[in-house]
């Protein structure tokens, strides 16, 4: 778990270069959007004119495909501009020529479909298309979460977490087998859900271990104070430290506890998903297996907060283990954040799965023993799979698993003050 | 049957899929506890048997998008314009019985495996070379990756006594009274499964297993396509995959079907529609194509109507010599289908007699029903070719290419697709995480069960 506060700095940087590109990226992408079948219509009417020839042509399309039927009219627009750029002119209701347009899609993505029908003869032509993706916020009644995607990812994300290294802000992305390092590409703006967005690979590491993961593997990576990160799996420690603006990886076998607070590690289980319950130092009492663990700022001082196997949240406060109420509705991953509102400390937590489709994010916060909704629950397509606290402390950073096809996103989730 | 109509059911079929593998877990999977499973066939049969594909794993797997990704290889690489390939055996990887595998035992599997199937296997040759095995072939194989992640290619060997062992998340520890038992690999590769062990109860009519899952008996039970609606209806929480079995009518030149005109003229006369609307009960999707709408995009260039004034004129006057009709499986559901295309041949004049299942001679005209395991346009229409017993590879990857070389095969009107069916499952309450694989296959090592520690 991360330390709240660490390297304060790193937040500064982050806040300044990061929001003015989502403003940016929501305020192109509609035009952007609009302007993604610029290519495809010139290239399907380039096919087409190709086997009609100059000449007046009856233009038929169709969508058979997950576009938006508010879409149609401009992609017709669009092909029928770009025939007539070829001499072939749509709109000849009797012409022996047929067009047919398919907007088709598979697997892939679009697939336009073109059939060419003059006389009893048909001929075919077609283009893939890249259909694109889009993105959903909502709020909330005292406050609202708001999540940024940060990368898309067809690999399983454990972690990620943004680091400063010589000035350059680099995200370190925890994969099962690989830790990756990506710089942001100032020069792309590219849309949100795409592959990687504006950040591209700057360097990988194989993740060196002996011992099989378990299937349900989670991972955690850590500022640490006298190098980069430690990035934490089950039965295995990797340290990443810098040389100049490069980072460099060394992995081993290890059954090193973790860091769950500031000053307590917890025995992570190699065979399963969860903590034994076994700590070090410890609060000098049994704690049941837990999923996860994090300080809290509590009026008395600092306590801890933790998600049971059994699915019970407790708390220890001034060495009393207490279960909390309210938290029935709770996934088995959090994070604590800091905001501006309300008591300024808020339990960021996934669903449960209860519902019948999808996952949410909502935040809580704990007042005495009782856990308290304070916001609507943010809806997630897919599922929640982490929650880590950002490096600054205000922050989380939420995976998700999306499937169809499958893919993970890396997300910030943060809370701001209605 | 309207070309729309056939799409539209395609891409919601691909919707329904989407959401039926959608996982909405917030909380942990837990570990232990027994998953219990019921079926109407044998467990170990290929290429859809459950406790084969618990048992062992394959050199690659399939990703949700068709490309092949790495399982018991690490990664592979193509050499010689794809007529040689190497892959790179992941280390640290045991048999359930303690033997470490190695390059050796993946070639000396796969040999077996070919020698066994006698389809024959794409490649000529396979054999290990230090820590990887190379495959080389006399045509070029450019989709032997996503080809070795089938089923039929898993790796296996005999342990002393003579049974099964893989690497896979479970291993085989006995069968009695219909029921194989199999319980968790701890030192599986890929991660302990979930559930401590999986009991697969075999031979069950659904009527049984529905049965049982309503008094909890069992976790997990199939639900045929034509079942669905009354499942739904009864309340069960079935998974739905996307289109993965192709019903098609295969027509052997012989006979009364020796010309193509004659070939041409059943196609025509089949009534897809009615197979669809009342013995599939509006499931799957209407085709007439080899691969299906969601995975090509292109299946709706292949018309599916039905022509029956065109059957009959190329029939003409032809003799009306008895010809037999099979189906591949002795199911109500697939002699039903049967009866009602002999019908349907017989209003075009043609003189078709349903044979019962498991005749010694091979009818001219079978009603089969075809898995697909592949997920990306052309690894799916090769393994289709092959198990049409078609020889070849298609070569080039965009849609037109597949397009032309389908449109090559389904000119000789030998094959004749007919729907596109789902795979459906059903789970109780107590199981969590429950998703199918992109082939229709519950994937029961990443499933567990609520209340187990």
């Amino acid at each position: 778990m991360m330390s709240a506060g660490y390297n304060p700095p790193q937040r500064m940087i982050y806040k300044r270069s990061f929001w003015p590109v989502v403003v940016a990226l929501m305020l192109v992408l509609p035009a952007a959007h609009a302007a993604n079948w610029e290519q495809p219509a010139g290239d399907l009417a380039k096919q087409i004119a190709a086997l009609t020839g100059p000449g007046s042509v009856k233009l038929t399309i169709r969508n058979e495909s997950s576009l938006a039927s508010g879409e149609i009219p401009g992609i017709r627009k669009l092909l029928e501009r770009d025939l007539r750029g070829f001499g072939v002119v749509a709109g000849g209701s009797d012409s022996a020529t047929l067009i047919r347009v398919t907007l088709s899609e598979n697997l892939q993505g679009g697939l336009w479909v073109a059939e060419v029908v003059e006389g009893t003869e048909t001929r075919v032509t077609m283009l893939p298309v890249s259909l694109g993706a889009t993105v959903t916020a909502t709020g909330g009644p005292s406050l609202t979460l708001r999540r940024t995607l940060l990368m898309t990812e067809p690999d399983p994300v454990l972690d990620a977490q943004m680091f400063s290294i010589g000035g350059v802000q680099r995200l370190v992305v925890l994969e099962p087998e690989r830790i990756v390092s990506y710089v942001r590409n100032a020069a792309v703006l590219a849309p949100a859900g795409t592959a990687s967005g504006n950040w591209i690979e700057d360097q990988h590491f194989a993740i060196a271990h002996t011992r099989p993961f378990p299937r349900d593997l989670r991972g955690e990576l850590v500022a640490a104070q006298d190098h980069l990160f430690d990035a934490y799996l089950p039965g295995a420690l990797c340290s990443g430290t810098t040389t100049g603006v490069q980072i460099t990886v060394a992995c081993a076998d290890s059954d090193d506890p973790w860091p769950i607070g500031a000053s307590q590690r917890a025995f992570y289980n190699a065979m399963r998903d969860s903590f034994t319950g076994v700590l070090a130092p410890g609060f000098g009492m049994e704690l049941p297996p837990f999923y996860q663990a994090s300080d809290i700022p509590r009026p008395t001082g600092t306590g801890m907060l933790m998600n049971g196997v059994d699915g019970r949240v407790m708390l220890i406060e001034n060495n009393v283990l207490k279960p909390v109420n309210g938290g029935n509705d709770w996934g088995s991953d959090f994070a604590v954040i800091r905001s501006e509102c309300g008591s300024g400390v808020q339990v960021l937590v996934s669903g449960s799965g209860a519902a019948a489709m999808g996952d949410s994010l909502s935040a809580y916060e704990i007042a005495g023993r009782e856990a308290i909704v304070v916001s609507a629950p943010l809806t997630v397509e897919g599922a929640v799979t982490a929650i880590h606290a950002a490096n600054d402390g205000a922050s989380a950073t939420v995976i998700v698993r999306r499937d169809a096809p499958a893919r993970y996103e890396v997300w910030n989730g943060s809370a701001f003050c209605n | 049957m309207g070309r729309r109509f056939v799409i539209s059911r395609g891409v919601a079929w691909l919707m329904l899929a989407c959401v039926a593998a959608s996982a909405c877990a917030g909380t942990r999977p837990h570990y232990g506890g027994t998953l219990r499973i019921e079926t109407q066939g044998d467990p170990w049969q290929m290429p859809d048997g459950i406790a084969r594909r618990l048992v062992l794993d394959t050199l690659t797997t399939v990703g949700d998008t068709g490309g092949a990704r790495p399982a018991l290889a690490m990664r592979w690489e193509s050499q010689n314009a794809d007529h040689r390939w190497e892959f790179w055996i992941r280390p640290g990887v045991h048999f359930q019985d303690g033997e470490a595998l190695s390059a050796d035992a993946v070639a000396a599997a796969l040999t077996d495996t070919c020698s066994h199937t006698g389809a024959g296997c794409p490649w000529s040759a396979v054999h290990g070379v230090g820590p990887s095995v190379v495959f080389t072939s006399d045509s070029p194989a450019p989709d032997l990756p996503e080809l070795l992640a089938q089923t039929q290619f898993g790796i296996g060997r005999q342990d002393a006594s003579g049974a099964v062992v893989g690497t896979g998340p479970f291993r085989v520890t006995g069968f009695a009274n219909g029921a194989l038992t199999l319980v968790a690999n701890d030192d599986c590769w890929a991660g302990r499964p979930f559930a401590d062990a999986v009991e697969v109860r075999t031979r069950r009519t659904i009527r049984d297993q529905w049965l049982d899952l309503s008094v909890g008996k069992t976790d997990i039970v199939e639900v045929p396509p034509e079942l669905l609606r009354q499942a739904q209806q009864q309340h069960l929480n079935a998974l739905v995959s996307r289109p993965v079995d192709l019903l098609a009518l295969t027509i052997s030149p012989s006979g009364a079907f020796v010309s193509r005109e004659m070939r041409q003229a059943a196609a025509l006369a089949v009534d897809r529609t009615a197979l669809y609307n009342v013995i599939f009960q509006k499931q799957g999707e209407v085709t007439a194509s080899l691969l299906p709408q969601g995975l090509s995009g292109y299946s709706f260039l292949f018309l599916s109507d039905r022509d029956l004034d065109r059957a009959r004129a190329l029939r003409g006057g032809a003799n009306a010599s008895l010809t037999m009709l099979g189906a591949d499986d002795a199911g109500a559901t697939m002699q039903l289908a049967a009866a009602r295309l002999a019908l349907n041949l017989h209003e075009a004049g043609f003189n078709v007699q349903v044979t019962q299942a498991g005749s010694r001679q091979p009818p001219t005209l079978a009603l089969r029903r075809v898995h697909l395991e592949a997920a990306s346009p052309r690894p799916a229409l090769d393994e289709m070719l092959a198990r049409f017993g078609q020889n070849g590879t298609v070569n080039g990857t965009d849609a037109a290419v597949l397009w032309q070389a389908e449109r090559g095969v389904l000119d000789n009107e030998a094959i004749v697709p007919l729907l596109w069916l789902p795979r459906a499952w059903a789970a109780g309450e107590r199981v969590r995480d429950l998703r199918l694989s992109v082939d229709g296959e519950p994937l029961l090592a990443d499933a567990s069960l609520e209340g187990a520690k």
